[in-house]
């Protein structure tokens, strides 16, 4: 007689968990108790943050300690990469100047046209305390949150261009889901005022511009921006991608467009969140 | 479960969850991580059967949830399923085999790496679909194959009391 009821004590178990489990993914999925589920996220990471930093504070040092003696001879290639790109970028300073010029100029005219500009927009400089925490989606978790100003759909950008969105906001940190990410779908332009949809195909792989006609023109190396239509989610003009490479299919409507991130999406260390979603 | 177990195995999910969030997470191959999360209730599988299993995998999924940008309670769902298989297969094989808890290991967590990443696709995340699945796979059974035996024995000491422990050392 016991065995039967240990076989019914532990098919009820697993019942009940599986039941809990279900539960909770249609509660979260449908957004019905989203104060319950996005509070328990928000309290989980208020708790782990500090966790998180602290055994990074000091496994951190041991870390570049030993990649430092391994990766020597890479680090002493890299040293004299980093010293030509110096000397590169200060001969670019005067071009700089000259493009601030125009720079102003053109936030003159857009002052004109009341359109948004990321520049006179408030940011926040954010530092990347995690990235790719899940090996299906590709994010990344910063240091700034609800607390700094930060907002659902901001656009974060890194060093080159646009990073990706935020997507999810606590106290003290958020998650920003990179261009890369299969969810991730922003309005972009390109060429001559043509309008078109960026998705990502996944972590670590290219870009895809949808609903590029096969009448337009495109070509590869040509630079991706933010659209910014009306009701975008994200302000216009900024640099997203450049067009690795363009097939046109016989028959098809669109051409299949493919591009990379200007911005290098896996060795992100300081993002910059623009406050767009509270100034828009 | 007893009182003590629970907190046991509480401690051990959060200090699992640190490690996972810290360390592990910097372990890239391929641009892909290990999971060391789907390793506990395949551990409480082997050590003490599906039940056990089963609880395991769900507290430590539900925990990963929290800290992911993924459906909440998905984890917490392969978790248990994981858990209870593994504690429903291994209770019919020989617990003592050498060896045992790393094959388990590294094919229990294959599963439920793709079956994560199937549940999560039929829950509309069909990106999770898009990801090299081989590779995840990969990256994440094979680390918890070499680390099965620390686990395993972590899940020991978080699911028996002392006494059953010293029971069963002295058997062996």
């Amino acid at each position: 007689m016991a065995r039967p009821r240990r076989s019914r004590r532990t098919l009820a178990t697993l019942v009940l968990l599986l039941l809990l489990s279900v539960t909770i993914i249609t509660l979260d999925e449908t957004g019905r108790a989203h104060f319950l589920t996005s509070g328990m996220r928000s309290l989980a990471n208020d708790i782990y943050s500090p966790l998180r930093r602290g055994v990074n504070d000091v496994l951190d040092p041991v870390g570049r300690f030993f990649a430092g003696a391994i990766y020597y001879g890479s680090l002493e290639r890299e040293n004299q990469k980093l010293q030509n790109q110096i000397l590169a970028i200060e001969g670019q300073r005067s071009a700089v100047a000259a493009g601030q010029r125009q720079l102003i100029e053109l936030e003159r005219l857009q002052a004109t046209d009341r359109l948004p500009s990321i520049v006179s927009l408030p940011a926040v400089v954010a530092e990347v305390t995690a990235q790719n925490v899940s090996n299906f989606a590709a994010t990344v978790n910063i240091d700034k949150g609800g607390d700094q100003g930060v907002r659902l759909g901001d656009p974060v950008v890194g060093p080159g261009g646009l990073v990706g969105e935020v997507v999810t906001v606590h106290h003290g940190n958020a998650t920003v889901r990179l261009l890369t990410d299969g969810k991730s779908e922003i309005g972009v332009s390109f060429g001559h005022q043509q309008q078109a949809t960026l998705e990502g195909a996944g972590p670590s792989r290219s870009l895809q511009i949808q609903y590029v006609p096969s009448t337009a023109t495109v070509s590869r190396g040509e630079l991706i921006e933010t659209s910014g239509l009306q009701g975008a989610a994200l302000p216009p003009g900024i640099p997203v991608a450049r067009v690795t490479s363009v097939h046109s299919v016989v028959g098809a409507a669109d051409k299949q467009v493919w591009a990379k991130p200007l911005a290098d999406l896996n060795a992100l260390s300081y993002v910059e969140v623009i406050l767009w979603s509270g100034s828009s | 479960m007893s009182g003590h177990a629970v907190v046991r195995v509480l401690l051990a999910v959060a200090v699992a969850l640190l490690a996972q969030e810290t360390v592990v997470l910097d372990v890239r191959l391929g641009g892909m991580s290990p999971d060391i999360m789907f390793l506990l209730p395949i551990a409480a599988g082997v050590v003490a059967g599906p039940v056990e299993g089963a609880a395991v995998g769900f507290v430590a999924g539900f925990a990963a949830d929290l800290l992911t940008p993924t459906p909440l309670g998905l984890s917490a769902l392969v978790g248990t399923v994981v858990g209870f298989g593994v504690g429903a297969i291994s209770g019919s094989l020989v617990r003592e085999v050498r060896g045992l808890p790393t094959v388990v290991a590294l094919g229990a967590s294959a599963v439920a790496v793709m079956l994560y990443a199937v549940l999560g696709a039929v829950l509309g995340e069909s990106q999770f679909l898009h990801v090299n699945l081989a590779l995840v796979v990969v990256v994440v059974a094979v680390p918890n194959a070499l680390l099965a035996g620390p686990t395993v024995r972590l899940m020991r000491w978080a699911l028996t009391s002392p006494d059953e422990r010293s029971v069963a050392g002295g058997m062996r």
